[in-house]
């Protein structure tokens, strides 16, 4: 079997078990934990948008939580103070977060490395004040909650979120979408780009690569996939709250697309679903539990620096018949006489 | 074609170009040598706009290079194979191929390029990284001729790599040239230069120094000992 096709069969296994968690999850763990998976999936957006820049760019950003915030605040704004429909208000909520990472990207991509990871910091930061002061609009430190709308409503038939199964669909649909539309940016000409950015950003402008709209459009992208995320998790909550906007919440994006392997497109669900059930099983039982996640952080970064994603990828070469020729010689390109 | 005139550049405070003047002719094959840390490529750098000009100016078709965005420059007409290949080993040979394009080409061209660089067309799903350094030196100079440059600038193309693929590569560099494209080479083997070249530029201390037909400096023993250091 070529790795294509252990990929191929581990990603079919993994969407039936998806597809299929509502029934069999309760029937092997309490009934909750169909929710739990659905919030995974949802913050695992957050965590392929740190993935998308970091990963395949090259740009660590600790500002992602500015955008979740963002899709989250257009929500429940437009519900709650607009009186928007489902549709209309999902749609404020990503263009907000888009038009915000337009904004702050266009002047954050002119930086990389720390100086870049800085102002991703401090823009977070500016926003996650605003937002707290800002209580007329935002409801600041209690956050600002909304009735649920219905997805379609046609006569007195209503197809809404606050029936569990809809809305555990709904978000599979959504974060799908999402993973499908990354999966064809990165396989694209643009994906190209992106990883020619990240490995060397001099070397892209001599061939004619526009370094700067490239980091800016890979910015734009991220920032509409955590906005995303965030219209996801406030239809979910049911409300916003500043506190999702800072740069803790950033951070643990980063940490949670590290484990799961930065550089692949569906370690961010890895890492993440890994990290999350570590939470809600170990934080009841010991209020310092985020040591051992430090601890997981450092052994994978130690010895497995591609993550969960790339320890599975090497895993499978193993296993695999080869699908290419060997190389020609040795892989630092040297020629041997 | 290509035209500088008086082209200074500085790394930091160092002073590296100073007054470095030169051109290349449509169809021209035109050599640069000189001994290492003379700026030779840093002229080729500065050119591509990866080193800013301080003074001077570079004329390529009429346009000065020093006023437009280095990203720009390839799309003037102008190829570069940088020192060390500068290819991208994590993208396949394919996605190196076509990673300079705003859009596709004739498919003659790609013909045309694998039937110059053959080996490429069997490994174009392979990463970049994986091949030998020949390997990927063809795949560099195959990436700026899909293209399709009028000038193609190479900075020691056969630098680390078995003889038998200097040959391949300097025949490909020659064939480019006689279909018209014109060349500027810098090289570290003045072999290479004399027979690739019809005339050749010697730098010394960031300046042109000397210029001669490839022809007559091959003869001109003094010349190539007290520039280069060598004899042919």
């Amino acid at each position: 079997m070529t790795a294509a096709a252990i990929n191929r069969l581990g990603f079919v296994v993994v969407a039936l078990l998806t597809l299929t968690a509502p029934w069999f999850l309760p029937l092997l763990v309490d009934s909750f934990w169909v929710d739990i998976y659905a919030e995974m999936l949802i913050w695992s957006l957050l965590a392929a948008s740190v993935n998308l820049l970091f990963g395949y760019v090259g740009l660590l950003s600790f500002g992602q939580a500015l955008f979740f915030g963002m899709g989250m605040y257009g929500v429940a704004i437009g519900v709650a103070k607009l009186g928007l429909g489902f549709w209309p208000a999902f749609g404020l909520g990503v263009v907000m977060a888009t038009a915000m990472a337009l904004v702050a990207g266009a002047l954050a991509v002119r930086l990389t490395w720390h100086y870049f990871a800085i102002i991703t910091v401090v823009f977070s930061l500016i926003f996650y004040f605003a937002a707290l002061s800002w209580k007329p609009l935002t409801g600041g430190d209690d956050g600002l909650s909304f009735t649920m709308p219905p997805i379609v409503s046609i006569g007195e038939w209503e197809l809404s979120l606050t029936d569990p199964t809809v809305q555990y669909y709904f978000i599979i649909a959504i974060v799908g979408i999402c993973y499908a539309l990354m999966g064809v940016i990165l396989k694209s000409p643009l994906g190209s780009a992106f990883r020619a950015v990240k490995e060397n950003d001099h070397r892209a402008a001599l061939i004619g690569l526009n370094v700067y709209l490239i980091r800016l459009t890979a910015f734009v992208i991220a920032g509409f996939i955590a906005g995303v995320a965030g219209a996801l998790f406030a239809f979910f909550g049911r409300y916003a709250s500043a506190s999702y906007m800072f740069y803790h919440v950033s951070g643990e994006a980063v940490v949670w697309a590290i484990i799961g392997g930065a550089g692949t497109l569906l370690g961010p669900i890895v890492g993440t679903s890994l990290l999350i059930i570590l939470r809600e099983e170990l934080s009841h039982a010991w209020e310092h539990y985020l040591i051992l996640v430090g601890v997981i952080v450092i052994l994978v970064v130690i010895f497995a620096p591609k993550g969960l994603g790339g320890l599975w990828q090497a895993l499978v070469r193993r296993i695999a018949r080869p699908e290419t020729p060997p190389p020609s010689t040795d892989a630092k390109g040297e020629d041997k006489p | 074609m290509l035209e500088l005139n008086a082209v200074h550049a500085h790394y930091g405070k160092v002073h590296v170009l100073q007054g470095a003047s030169l051109q290349v002719q449509s169809g021209e094959a035109v050599g640069l040598l000189g001994r290492n840390g003379v700026g030779k490529t840093t002229t080729l750098k500065t050119i591509m706009g990866l080193v800013k000009a301080t003074g001077g100016e570079i004329m390529f078709d009429g346009r000065n290079l020093t006023d437009i965005a280095p990203h720009t420059i390839p799309g003037t007409g102008i190829g570069y194979v940088p020192q060390g290949r500068g290819i991208f080993p994590s993208l396949s040979v394919k996605e190196n191929l076509e990673i300079g394009l705003t859009k596709t080409p004739p498919s003659q061209v790609f013909d045309y390029v694998f039937d110059r660089f053959p080996r490429l067309k069997e490994r174009l799903s392979q990463p970049g990284g994986t091949l030998s350094g020949g390997e990927q030196q063809m795949l560099a100079i195959a990436r700026c001729l899909v293209m399709q440059p009028r000038l193609l600038i190479l900075d020691e193309p056969t630098e680390g790599i078995m003889p038998i693929l200097v040959q391949d590569i300097r025949r490909e560099i020659k064939a480019v040239n006689d279909a018209g494209m014109s060349i500027l080479l810098v090289e570290q083997n003045i072999k290479t230069a004399l027979r690739l070249c019809s005339r050749i530029y010697i730098m010394e201390k960031g300046a042109v120094v000397h210029q001669a037909a490839a022809q007559d400096l091959k003869d001109d023993k003094e010349t190539l000992h007290r520039y280069l250091g060598v004899t042919v």
